[in-house]
């Protein structure tokens, strides 16, 4: 085979069924995951970006045996990658659980996602010999469900909040077992990795979200990580700014954004980092601040309430980004109070929620300081009042 | 030392480390209710609570210590800490001898609280409230100058200081919110303090 032809997308296979898998990308060759995440330099695609091979051998080789847990849980609402890779391609995952597993020498292996697509992938698992059957767990709705810590709270059988970091989940995580949490993305990766596609590593899934014409476009991509951004979203007069990575991630101008490669240091370059794969294109008829609102709003009602900066400084924010997205003039020392409230909030949660919301928030101010601006003189940027992002309204 | 010498400092130490002890409980439910001293930061609470408590704990050493050398009575020192075993009033000092052991466990844990699973420490602590009537009805029924008069009024001053301050804490406790609905909470709260111009953010997670 040649490396041109060795070179499958994730989500080529015309079906998500075991037949169509195994002629797509034929069986998976037995392996070791980590030299195979080390090789090709791979990353996790959760959101950290960290690095796999690392993370393999953080949980390998101890006094118990791990458990491996695959999160496709996606608690972003921008996000839909996982999803969409879950429901195409289930068997790649499942080919890179048993990969890890083996490698591991595993106890047990579970595949955490979202209730409702559970009844789906039930029989994919079913259809497979694997040495260790793998456990389908549904995923408590909410932000924070997916966080490494509190997936493995509720595994336990405890509410689904993160917990402190000491003992870490690597350590001491489900039953007291050694445990890896992992995206769902990383283990196709590796599942194609091993079978030899070296390009797969420096590939990642997409979520793009744009508007043409006053029509909402959403889907998902494969994207190579050498090419430019500008390459997968239209970046023309008709978008202002692009959201990088989610919820957690950073408000580019689409200007800066047309010069961005989607590689770490391409990405770098603009204070951005790909995180969960979002890539949302701001249409211009629409108030950035206004947006970020909405979103901050919602991330300040998805904290845990257990930490007091988040639970007091992310209310706090959000409430001041509501009177910031109005076209009036603020209280003359609110937007110094927010970028105060800013930099007081980050590493001082047991998880990292408050420190990604204040990424945006402090991405936000920059980026749309212009608009800042126009609404203390009264005025707004928004022609269209739909709702760009998406914020999911959820009964508790 | 002579007799008369022991034996006033035996009641001074008690009768302080009595008021002590209700100083402790009262400023360890403030801390559990998340409360403010005036002039005080809410960290300030905490250290207190522990200070006045280890300053109780000396006074009880102390009170310990004059009852054993202290020969008119016939306490001796493993009488101090195994309850009913004094010779004089065994009943009202075994309860004295009750509550010095959980004084001890609630102090050593205290100690050790960073190295302890909260699991273990919090239960533990909870004991305190156990503490505070052995320590009294002891008071009551070892000394002989309760019968009435200020310090009988003292004492019920402190009963009644510390009846309050469990039934605040408890109140406190049964009013928390669950962490789930904390984050709604503290959001009205801020909104609607910012439409107010009032300062916001005081949501409190307890």
């Amino acid at each position: 085979m040649t490396a041109a032809s060795a070179t499958v997308a994730l989500l080529s296979a015309p079906g998500p069924t075991l037949a169509d898998h195994l002629a797509t990308h034929g069986p998976l060759p037995p392996g070791d995951a980590i030299a195979v995440a080390e090789e090709a330099g791979l990353t996790g695609r959760g959101g950290g970006g960290f690095p796999t091979a690392v993370k393999l051998r953080s949980v390998a080789g101890g006094r118990r045996a791990p458990v491996v847990v695959a999160n496709g849980s996606e608690g972003e609402p921008a996000s839909a990658k996982d999803a969409v890779l879950l429901s195409r391609a289930p068997h790649l995952v499942l080919d890179g659980i048993a990969l890890v597993a083996g490698t591991l020498g595993a106890a047990s292996a579970v595949l955490a996602a979202d209730a409702a697509r559970l009844p789906e992938l039930a029989p994919h698992v079913a259809e497979r010999r694997d040495r260790l059957p793998v456990r389908l767990h549904p995923v408590a709705a909410g932000y924070l469900a997916g966080e490494e810590s509190a997936l493995v709270a509720a595994l336990n059988g405890r509410a689904p909040v993160p917990t402190s970091k000491f003992p870490p989940v690597r350590e001491r995580g489900v039953d007291g077992r050694p445990t890896l949490v992992i995206n769902v993305e990383t283990l196709a990766r590796l599942a194609l990795l091993a079978r030899g596609d070296s390009s797969a590593g420096d590939r990642a899934l997409l979520t793009r979200r744009l508007e043409r014409a006053g029509r909402l476009w959403v889907d998902v991509v494969d994207a190579p990580l050498s090419t430019p951004l500008a390459e997968w979203l239209p970046l023309d007069a008709d978008v202002q700014a692009v959201l990088i990575g989610g919820y957690a991630g950073t408000w580019v101008p689409a200007r800066t954004a047309a010069r961005l490669s989607l590689d770490h240091s391409g990405l770098a370059a603009a204070g951005a980092r790909l995180g969960a794969g979002v890539l949302a294109a701001l249409p211009a008829d629409r108030c950035g601040l206004r947006e970020t609102a909405r979103v901050v709003h919602f991330l300040a009602g998805e904290s845990a309430g257990q930490c007091g900066p988040c639970l007091n400084g992310l209310p706090r924010i959000a409430a001041a980004m509501d009177l910031l997205a109005r076209p009036a003039p603020p209280p003359p020392d609110l937007l110094p109070a927010v970028r105060r409230w800013c930099g007081l909030l980050p590493g001082r949660g047991a998880c990292s929620h408050p420190d990604g919301t204040v990424r945006l928030v402090a991405g936000a101010l920059g980026v749309f300081g212009p608009e800042l601006d126009r609404h203390r003189a009264g005025t707004c940027t928004a022609r269209v009042h739909r709702a760009f992002l998406p914020v999911p309204r959820r009964p508790r | 030392m002579t007799g008369a010498a022991l034996w006033y400092l035996n009641r001074a130490t008690g009768m302080v480390a009595l008021v002590l002890m209700t100083l402790t409980i009262v400023l360890g439910t403030t801390v559990r209710r998340h409360g403010r001293l005036p002039g005080l930061p809410r960290f300030g609470v905490v250290h207190m609570h522990r200070n006045v408590a280890l300053l109780s704990a000396l006074l009880v050493a102390g009170h310990v210590v004059t009852a054993v050398v202290d020969s008119y009575v016939d306490i001796g020192a493993t009488a101090a800490v195994l309850p009913f075993t004094a010779g004089y009033r065994p009943l009202a000092v075994g309860l004295g001898a009750l509550a010095v052991d959980l004084a001890l466990l609630v102090l050593v844990t205290s100690l050790l609280r960073d190295r302890l699973p909260r699991r273990l420490w919090a239960p533990v602590h909870l004991t305190s409230y156990a503490l505070w009537p052995l320590a009294a009805v002891h008071g009551l029924t070892a000394a002989s100058d309760l019968g009435g008069g200020w310090l009988l009024l003292l004492v019920l001053a402190c009963a009644a200081a510390t009846a309050w301050a469990s039934l605040a804490a408890l109140a406190t406790r049964r009013a928390a919110r669950p962490p789930s609905e904390r984050a709604r909470d503290a959001m009205a709260e801020s909104v609607a303090a910012f439409a107010a111009g009032r300062p916001a953010g005081r949501y409190r997670n307890g």
